[in-house]
């Protein structure tokens, strides 16, 4: 058993496996499906979350190393889509299937808490897009 | 508008009740509800006229008492756009804003489901979808004639989901909200008032269709509550991960003990044939646990007996390009094109060899892998009366919803269809491989033995390692060239295993030549062949499919003859072609290149066109190769020619999305296999383009007042030859062999 501060929210998460990732706790144990499995090698991006304000990719993050922490997910940003980097993605209408992007809006928003602005961030951008959306996120991460 | 697809709505299926009469059907179930049919086969023109059976009713459009207005989707939506270009169209015609539109996906359902594949979503509905929607629309006008007794069609109009009608004498106007007219709108008397002709709304009255309006999937898509397969999380639910033979072919010869922390493990058959792959032979063990990640642990350490295939030979990637060069020179070909009086090769001997140039080429391309981004997936709620398997109910990433009910059933023979629900969930990504079946029989075998609700999720490793590949292909090309620059001879032969012969159908595969028929290009004597090539890969559809495998032989080919005649690649293309369509897009692609005229030296260009589904898209590339090894592609210029455009907004991501995708596979793109196991086995070892590798990409879509024509893949198969003849110009060296870069690593974040 292990406690999580995910979102603002303390979570008992029941898991016997202190290796487990933080990924796997928050879809199967947590049901917060926002955040995504892509490759589970730290290639993709798909499951990238904030933790203590940091980029970390939550395939290969430790439940035990998440104890203590203040952990945030796509979930945590805005449900009513109120967030500047949501606000920015629909406005330019970016994601196609969708299902990298919880991962790019969490890494474009660990850039802006690392102090990026506008172009700064695209550097910081590596997550995988198969629909290749990457032009309009340029376009989206010019207006942050 | 809004889109009911996330983690707390399912659909409901609407059942039809009521009287057939011309091609639609109309229902009261708390308003109006029409059926209409639309054709999953690009029969848009009998669907026009053909009179309905319930049976064949596949869409429908609900308008509710309470004056909601529903569309129930029949596909799925993977990032196409389809969902919101259907609304589109629908809003158009009903005469409702953007925002008094809900559309909803509905569970599968024979009358609603279609599969999601060739780029036909809305071409395909375009007009039939249109039609229905101004019949209900004419409907409620008819509904608000019988409340005043005026039949004078004249005077009423319909604006944002409200009938108006307006006295001819008093001027005094009436109006009436969609809802309050439905249940009328719904009886044979207002049916007995419509007229002959249904009239639709002439295009430059649009107030829609052609807008760039707002994708309503787009919302729920940055926030996380989009649904996804993999996303589904029910009360009770176990997690199961697959364990295939890593050996394609091979089956399992004992089911091994369930270890330690693993709730079951369940041995898997799979649904059909594909390649060395034998229908219902079991060739993977499903582990189930408590949480996805411990199913993947006791996976990986799960020691499994398999027996193995006798030979590995047809699934070995250096075997199969021997056999294919072999079967180049040796290979019985069926004949492609033309349909009837085909050259024989002694004549196109002779005449290539009399031109005044002649020139051949022999092209490889390799398996890919479709790398979707969410993997493959599905869950299933088995439910029971006294012990008794009563129901499936699955949630399926699926482009195939009508296809999971059969295999379920297969799976579960003791249940009729009606007792098995599919619930489509967003896709992320399908390109083609969730048209398949292996990973939704397998979740239904492993929820049926457990007799729990399960989740199956494929791990990476075996997503890409038990694919249904883009087949590889080995294509000669000869062709020779007359004093002019006209074409004299073309002899095109593709050697390739076929996907349609791996699905049980014999003779020309349709799949394996598109791209390479109905060339635009003037040739005075042509002969295509394709000859199959035995394979145990299992091979499958993959965004544009035949395309994408044959553009790069014949547009590298069409570049070859420029050069060797001495012409530059536009007016070249422009000398052998007649149709005004690829005239005009040459000359926009032209002018939105220009650019490619000033190049500095260290820098190069290529072009090339290509018409799949309808749409032709030409594309401009500029790259330069600072290191060795490596490229850079600067800039992209598409312009595309897709018919009417319903959103320019989806047209434009769909062709930058495709080019991305085009260019990623002819950089990096192969699967390899080695004694019949796949070498590429995560995204590190199979590349994908990053956003600072993206080139600039401009779309520019031409002005038609043709019917719309495919847009999820036609951007694919211009991009891998405009890319190979940029880099063939830059490095004065033809690329014959795809990808450019085999075997390049991705490196971690
Ligand atoms: S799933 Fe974590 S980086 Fe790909
Ligand atoms: S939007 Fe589909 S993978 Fe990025």
């Amino acid at each position: 058993m292990y406690t999580l501060n995910v979102n603002g929210v303390t979570y008992q998460a029941n898991v016997t496996d202190a290796e487990t990732p933080l990924l796997w706790v928050l879809r199967d144990v947590l049901g917060l499906t926002g955040t995504k499995y892509g490759c589970g090698i730290e290639v993709c991006g798909a499951c990238t979350v904030l933790i203590d304000g940091q980029v970390e990719h939550s395939c290969v993050f430790d439940v035990s190393s998440a104890v203590g922490k203040k952990i945030v997910t796509i979930e945590g940003l805005s449900a009513t889509n109120s967030h500047p980097v949501q606000k920015a993605w629909i406005q330019c209408q970016v994601p196609q299937c969708g299902y990298c992007q919880s991962g790019m809006i969490m890494a474009t928003e660990g850039a802006r808490r690392a102090g990026h602005h506008g172009n700064e961030i695209l550097p910081e951008l590596k997550n995988v897009c198969v629909c290749g959306t990457y032009e309009r996120i340029r376009r989206a991460v010019k207006t942050l | 508008m809004s889109c009911n697809h996330t983690a707390d709505s399912a659909g409901q299926p609407v059942s039809p009740s009521g009287c057939s009469r011309r091609n639609f059907l109309v229902s009261v179930a708390g308003g109006l509800s029409i059926g209409f049919f639309l054709p999953d086969g690009g029969r848009m023109l009998e669907a026009a006229t053909a009179p309905a059976t319930e049976a064949q009713l596949n869409a429908w459009v609900r308008i509710g008492t309470d004056g909601k207005i529903t569309l129930l989707f029949g596909g799925c939506e993977m990032g196409q756009g389809s969902m919101s270009g259907l609304s589109q169209i629908l809003a158009e015609e009903l005469m409702v804003d953007w925002n008094q539109l809900t559309i909803r996906p509905a569970d599968a359902d024979a009358k609603i489901s279609y599969t999601t594949g060739g780029s036909s979503a809305v071409s395909r509905r375009y007009l039939p979808l249109r039609t229905a929607a101004a019949t209900a629309r004419e409907l409620l006008v008819a509904a608000a004639m019988l409340t005043t007794g005026d039949t004078a069609r004249g005077n009423y109009s319909a604006k944002s989901g409200v009938i108006t009608r307006k006295d001819p004498v008093t001027g005094a106007l009436q109006s009436w909200n969609y809802g309050s007219l439905a249940l009328q709108a719904a009886t044979p008397q207002a049916q007995a008032l419509l007229p002959a002709v249904i009239p639709l709304t002439p295009p430059d009255q649009f107030r829609l269709i052609g807008k760039p309006l707002a994708r309503p999937d787009i919302p729920p898509k940055t926030n996380g509550s989009a649904l996804y397969g993999i996303d589904v999380f029910l009360p009770g639910m176990v997690f199961a991960v697959i364990k295939h033979c890593p050996t394609i072919g091979g089956t399992l010869a004992l089911t091994p003990a369930t270890p330690s922390g693993a709730i079951a493990v369940v041995p898997c058959f799979t649904p059909a044939d594909r390649g060395a792959i034998a229908k219902n032979s079991f060739n993977a063990v499903a582990v189930v646990a408590d949480n996805t990640w411990k199913a993947k642990k006791i996976a990986q350490g799960l020691k499994v007996q398999w027996a193995l295939p006798a030979s590995t030979a047809s699934v070995d990637s250096a075997s199969l390009v021997t056999l294919a060069k072999q079967l180049l020179e040796t290979g019985q070909p069926i004949v492609a094109e033309p349909a009837s009086a085909a050259p024989d090769p002694a004549t196109l001997k002779t005449v290539l060899g009399s031109s005044a140039k002649s020139l051949e080429a022999t092209f490889t391309v390799p398996h890919l892998a479709h790398a979707t981004m969410e993997v493959l997936n599905c869950s299933v709620r088995p439910t029971h009366t006294a012990g008794v398997l009563t129901g499936l109910e699955i949630w399926a990433p699926t482009q195939s919803a009508m296809s999971v009910v059969a295999t379920a059933n297969v799976v579960a023979p003791s249940l009729t269809p009606a007792q098995i629900t599919v619930h489509t969930t967003f896709l992320g990504g399908g390109l083609g491989r969730k048209i398949e079946q292996d990973y939704i029989s397998q979740a239904v075998q492993i929820a049926v033995a457990v007799g729990r609700p399960v989740k199956l999720t494929w791990m990476r490793e075996e997503d890409f390692g038990h694919d249904q590949y883009r087949p590889m292909a080995v294509i000669r090309v000869r062709a020779g060239l007359n004093a002019t620059g006209g074409i004299t001879a073309w002899w095109y032969r593709n050697v390739s295993p076929s996907i349609l012969q791996q699905r049980g159908r014999a003779g020309l595969d349709s799949q394996a030549i598109e791209g390479s028929v109905r060339l635009p290009y003037t040739r005075a004597m042509s002969l295509t062949e394709w000859v199959p090539l035995p394979s145990g890969i299992p091979v499958g559809f993959w965004r544009s499919v035949g395309a994408s495998i044959n553009a790069f032989a014949v547009e590298s080919m069409i570049d070859m003859l420029a050069i060797a005649a001495g012409r530059d690649p536009f007016v070249f293309r422009a000398s052998l072609v007649s149709d005004p369509r690829y005239l005009d897009l040459l000359a926009a692609a032209d002018a939105a290149s220009s650019w490619r005229k000033t190049l500095p030296s260290n820098r190069a260009w290529g072009m090339a066109v290509a018409e799949s589904f309808g749409t032709l898209v030409c594309e401009v590339i500029e790259i330069s190769a600072p290191t060795a090894g490596a490229v850079v592609i600067h800039r992209v210029a598409a312009v595309v020619d897709c018919g009417t455009v319903i959103n320019p907004d989806s047209v434009e991501a769909q062709i930058q999305g495709a080019i991305i995708h085009g260019l990623t596979a002819a950089l990096w793109g192969e699967m390899k296999f080695v004694n019949g196991v796949a070498s590429q086995g995560n995204f590190n070892r199979y590349r994908m383009m990053r956003l600072n590798e993206t080139p600039t990409i401009t779309v520019k879509v031409m002005t038609s007042a043709n019917p719309p024509t495919g847009i999820g893949e036609p951007g694919v198969p211009p991009s891998a030859p405009a890319l190979a003849n940029a880099y063939s110009r830059l490095k004065k060296t033809r690329v014959t062999s795809l990808p450019l870069f085999p075997g390049t690593s991705m490196s971690g974040l």
